[in-house]
C-alpha cells in the first residue's frame, strides 16, 4: 500500500517543529516566574515527550484491541513498536523529570502520584517484553502480548489523571479544564514541540513496523532454503 | 537558584534528549538497511537454489 507521507518528510518535519519549538522556548517564552525560574525551560521538551509515550501506549492499546478481534500479525507488530517506542519516550521522561526534579525541589525523586504511576507503567512495559520473551509459539505469545498490553494501559490514564485528582503532590499541572495554565508565548513554545514530538513518534513507528516486516521477511526467507 | 545554575540542568536534560532521539534513529536506520541487505541476498540465495534445482531435475 502506498504511504500518503513518506517517512524522510515526516522526520524532517518533525525536525523542523522540534527546533522552532526549541528557539521559540530559549528565546521567545518568558521566564518563569516561580521557583522553579530558568530549570522550567526543560517543561518544553519534558511535557510533549511525556504525552507522546502515552500516545504511543493508546496505539498499542488500539493495536491490541484490533489483533485479538482479527488475529492479523500486523496488529501485533504494531503493538511491539509502539511498546518499544513508548519505553524509550518515558526513559526520557523519567531522566529529564529527575533533572527538572533536582533543579527544582531539590531531590531527584519523590513517591507522589505522578511520578509513582509512572514509573508503574514502564515496569508494566517492560514486563511486556518480559512476557513475550517466554512464550514461544507465534500466535499464543501476540495474543498473550495483546491481553496483556490492555491491561497495563489502565495505568496510563491514572497517571495522566493523577496530578487532577490528587492534587497533593509535587508534580505541577499544566493543562486543566480551566485552561493552560501558562501564557501564550509559553504554549505556542510547547504546542510546537508537542506537533514535533508527536510526528516523531509516527515517524519512528513507521520506521519500526518496516523493520519487524523486514525480520518477519528474513525468517521466512530463512525456513525457506532451510537455514 | 540562579540561571547559570539553572542552566547547567537544562543543557544537561537537552542533551540527553537529543542523545537518546538521534541514538534511536541511527541505529533503527542502520537496522533497516542491514535487513534490506539480508533479504535481497536470501532472495538471490533462493533464486540460486531454484534454478539448481530446476537444472537438476531437467537432467
Amino acid at each position: 500500500m502506498k504511504q500518503l507521507v513518506s517517512a524522510p518528510v515526516l522526520f524532517v518535519g518533525a525536525g523542523i517543529f522540534l527546533v522552532t519549538g526549541l528557539l521559540l522556548a530559549f528565546l521567545y517564552a518568558p521566564i518563569d516566574a516561580s521557583t522553579m525560574v530558568y530549570s522550567q525551560k526543560i517543561f518544553f521538551y519534558h511535557a510533549p515527550i511525556a504525552e507522546t509515550a502515552l500516545v504511543a501506549f493508546g496505539v498499542a492499546f488500539v493495536a491490541a484491541i484490533l489483533y485479538l478481534r482479527s488475529q492479523d500479525p500486523r496488529w501485533d507488530r504494531l503493538g511491539v513498536v509502539s511498546v518499544r517506542l513508548g519505553l524509550v519516550f518515558s526513559l526520557l521522561v523519567m531522566a529529564t523529570g529527575m533533572i527538572w526534579g533536582k533543579a527544582a525541589w531539590g531531590t531527584w525523586w519523590d513517591w507522589e502520584p505522578r511520578l509513582t504511576t509512572f514509573l508503574l507503567v514502564c515496569f508494566l512495559y517492560v514486563a511486556y517484553f518480559v512476557l513475550r520473551s517466554v512464550v514461544e509459539e507465534e500466535q499464543r505469545r501476540a495474543t498473550f502480548a495483546a491481553v496483556f498490553s490492555i491491561i497495563a494501559f489502565i495505568d496510563v490514564p491514572i497517571t495522566f489523571f493523577a496530578t487532577r485528582f490528587l492534587p497533593a503532590g509535587m508534580h505541577p499541572t499544566v493543562i486543566t479544564m480551566g485552561g493552560t495554565g501558562m501564557p501564550g508565548s509559553m504554549f505556542v513554545s510547547f504546542f510546537i514541540s508537542m506537533i514535533g514530538m508527536t510526528l516523531l513518534l509516527v515517524a519512528l513507528i513507521r520506521r519500526d513496523l518496516a523493520v519487524e516486516e523486514l525480520k518477519d521477511r528474513v525468517a521466512d526467507l530463512k525456513n525457506s532454503i532451510g537455514g | 537558584m540562579t540561571i547559570e545554575e539553572g542552566a547547567k540542568f537544562v543543557a544537561a536534560a537537552y542533551a540527553i534528549i537529543l542523545a537518546v532521539l538521534m541514538l534511536y534513529y541511527v541505529l533503527s536506520a542502520r537496522r533497516v538497511n542491514t535487513l534490506k541487505r539480508d533479504v535481497q541476498l536470501l532472495e538471490q540465495e533462493v533464486q540460486r537454489r531454484q534454478i539448481g534445482a530446476g537444472g537438476a531435475g531437467g537432467e
